[in-house]
């Protein structure tokens, strides 16, 4: 990305000397601007502008990496249909360092359990927040060699005693914990902490003000790993928050807030908490720390995750494989649609209002709709004569009779002679199902 | 797309006439007929139909007869600055102001009256001495401009770049450099300025001056810009504004999109 000419000029000295060759600073501005000129012919251009310069064209949000293979910030839009968003938010579940330590195996054995599979994509919790809630850095130590020993997915350690994060950060390094929190009070400890671990630190500070100075101070300790929290554990404050950090990192290059941002629950009833989660997720944290750790109610934040980080310039599509409406058995009827999901779920839509049990296959056309298919020779007689055959569904009914679109009727002598199935022509659009089979089965 | 009608100019000889008798029909027709035809603001010219130590006054009752009959904000059209202030002091909604060269004087008698006033302000690319040819020297005068709304506090969507089109028939090389102007103007800062012609100056005096007009609207649109002052009332013009619109995906089509760009 780069600088604008008035972003330029605003680093500039303005004495319009003409050393650099151009006669005004502001014509300068302009040459460097369009990559004309090389900042090094200003002799008089401080320091603090040549940072400010360099740091004007780096990513608006930094991108942090930490535990397996989670990655946070790297974002550049507001809004998802602008572009999309990147790196789906880590979500980690926190355990506190006062369970015993035969306990705190249990509950990481239960947090390692928590992955799905669904709709053919699998997901899982990304990680594991260990809370230091004892007050004794020795037991918060062992807490976090406990958890760090039964599990591989992403640690966040997690305290504001500054002995507590010494004693128990070095032991698990290696795996690159996240760490947390630097705030105003021992950030300097933190931080150095961090930076010797060479480990991300969380910044800690209440309200955006706050967090901005605590930055500042940060990065003069010559360190720039960081993770964002702003303080407020009432959720319409940090959505507040979230949406100012996006904001102003993105639009107006904030630097201070070019960082991705952690999030922490606060309800306590587990429903409340996965809403306002929810809306955490959608709204531009990098990172959830959560205190729900049962299936069913990960299963729904999970699924929105995927939901929200889907790529939506390319066709959403669904798995290629035989699927089932209703209570199937051997009369089902058999219909072939395409796997892109607006396609597919029209149909099944309408053969769910039709009531009676069906089969579905919707052939992999890279996503796309059955004309546009057909158009591009993706969905021809001899590749759905193929997965006619090898999905299996054969063996499941006692008749060989298969319903197409009605706009490619055009291929059903050709997938006629290909499978030795009768091809019946369905109507052109969908809603015409529920009519069509009402018809089929009386006549 | 910015519309601003163009028709209430004193060089139309039924309004410098009404201008000189204090009749407020035509311009009072003008103004409904522009918003019929899809215009958001209207351009208010005295032209010379009055001395210049008169026109405060002429401004002054323009703008009130106008607002008699019309929302529309009004794009206060005069190289009299005082002429403009006494308009701008009457103007119910924020108003444009129509302009300012590049000229240092001019810039800190206008840009501090904008802000005064909450008004935006067009910002021609020329100085003194005239209208440069190329892109390379409009984009140095828009930088100029730029670096004046910073110092002054003007929001840079309020800021308005005219790079200045002239006649094809009589200066035709200038039409593809007021393009690459266009394009370039976007990159001078972020949020980016915005951009305005005089757009039927560039069929001044040629033949299908309509042709020529939504051509070059159609082609400036694709390039950046944001508004222009022209016919309202040529419907086939304001179709392309609207379709413009579509194809830059600024609105959400729909089969209707010709009627709805109207409504706004």
């Amino acid at each position: 990305m780069g600088l604008t000419g008035l972003e330029i000029y605003k680093q500039l000295p303005k004495k319009n000397c003409g050393e650099c060759g151009t006669p005004t600073c502001l014509a300068f501005a302009m040459a460097l601007a369009a990559g004309k000129g090389a900042l090094d012919s200003c002799p008089y251009v401080s320091d603090a502008a040549r940072d400010a310069l360099a740091s004007a064209s780096a990513p608006p949000i930094k991108s942090i990496k930490f535990g397996n293979g989670s990655t946070l910030g790297d974002e550049t839009v507001l809004f998802r249909h602008d572009k999309t968003f990147y790196h789906p938010t880590t979500v980690l579940i926190q355990v506190s360092d006062t369970l015993k330590d035969a306990d705190l195996a249990t509950k990481v054995k239960q947090i390692n359990d928590l992955e799905f599979d669904r709709v053919g994509l699998h997901y899982g919790v990304d990680g594991i927040a260990v809370v230091e809630e004892s007050g004794d850095p020795a037991r918060f130590a062992q807490a976090v060699k406990v958890v760090a020993d039964n599990t591989e997915k992403s640690l966040l350690l997690l305290s504001d005693n500054v002995a507590a994060l010494q004693a128990a950060a070095p032991a698990v390094a290696a795996k690159k914990p996240l760490l947390g929190n630097a705030t105003e009070g021992n950030y300097e400890a933190v931080v150095a902490l961090a930076k010797e671990l060479a480990l991300p630190v969380i910044l800690k500070a209440d309200g955006l003000d706050a967090l901005n100075d605590l930055v500042e101070k940060a990065q003069a300790l010559g360190y720039k790993e960081f993770v964002l929290d702003p303080g407020s554990r009432k959720p319409v404050q940090t959505l507040a928050n979230l949406t100012q950090l996006r904001r102003q990192a993105i639009k107006k290059k904030f630097r201070p807030f070019g960082y991705p941002v952690v999030a922490f629950t606060s309800k306590n009833e587990p429903m409340d908490e996965i809403a306002e989660a929810s809306i955490y997720v959608t709204k531009y944290a990098s990172a959830i720390v959560l205190k729900a750790d049962k299936k069913g109610l990960l299963l729904p934040l999970l699924t929105l995750r995927t939901n929200i980080y889907t790529d939506p310039q390319k066709p959403i599509q669904v798995e290629p494989t035989l699927h089932s409406v209703g209570d199937i058995n051997e009369n089902s009827l058999v219909y072939v649609t395409t796997n892109f999901s607006l396609t597919y779920y029209s149909v099944e839509g309408e053969v769910e209002a039709s009531k009676i049990p069906s089969y579905i296959l919707p052939i992999d056309t890279d996503g796309t709709s059955v004309l546009t298919a057909y158009a591009a020779g993706k969905f021809e007689p001899e590749k759905i004569a193929d997965a006619l055959l090898n999905c299996g569904v054969a063996d499941k009914v006692n008749h060989k009779n298969v319903i197409i679109p009605g706009y490619v009727a055009v291929i059903s002598g050709k997938l006629q002679e290909k499978t030795g199935w009768k091809v019946i022509v369905g109507p052109r659009e969908s809603s015409g199902i529920v009519s069509f089979v009402r018809s089929l089965t009386n006549g | 797309m910015i519309i601003i009608g163009e028709r209430i100019n004193g060089m139309f000889k039924d309004i410098g006439e009404a201008l000189r008798n204090k009749d407020p029909k035509p311009f009072q027709h003008w103004a409904v007929k522009q918003e019929e035809g899809g215009a958001h603001y209207l351009d208010v010219n005295s032209g010379p139909a009055v001395p210049t130590d008169e026109r405060p006054e002429a401004y002054k009752w323009m703008v009130n007869v106008l607002q008699e009959v019309s929302k529309l904000p009004l794009c206060l059209d005069s190289t009299n600055y005082d002429a403009i202030q006494a308009g701008l002091e009457l103007c119910q909604r924020p108003a444009l102001i129509n302009s300012v060269p590049a000229e240092r004087a001019k810039i800190e008698r206008v840009f501090p009256m904008a802000v005064q006033f909450n008004a935006s302000v067009i910002g021609l690319t020329m100085d003194k001495k005239g209208i440069p040819k190329d892109a390379e020297n409009r984009v140095a005068f828009a930088m100029e401009l730029v670096a004046a709304a910073d110092e002054f506090g003007l929001n840079m969507e309020d800021l308005f770049i005219d790079p200045l089109i002239l006649p094809v028939n009589v200066a035709q090389e200038h039409a593809p450099e007021v393009l690459e102007s266009l394009r370039q103007v976007k990159m001078l800062a972020n949020p980016a300025p915005r951009t305005v012609l005089g757009l039927s100056n560039v069929s001044q005096k040629s033949p299908d001056r309509h042709l020529i007009n939504r051509t070059y609207l159609a082609m400036a649109m694709a390039v950046g810009l944001d508004a222009a002052i022209m016919d309202a009332n040529d419907d086939d013009l304001v179709d392309v504004a609207a379709t413009g619109q579509i194809l830059l995906n600024k609105s959400i089509y729909a089969d209707s999109y010709l009627k709805v760009f109207r409504a706004h």
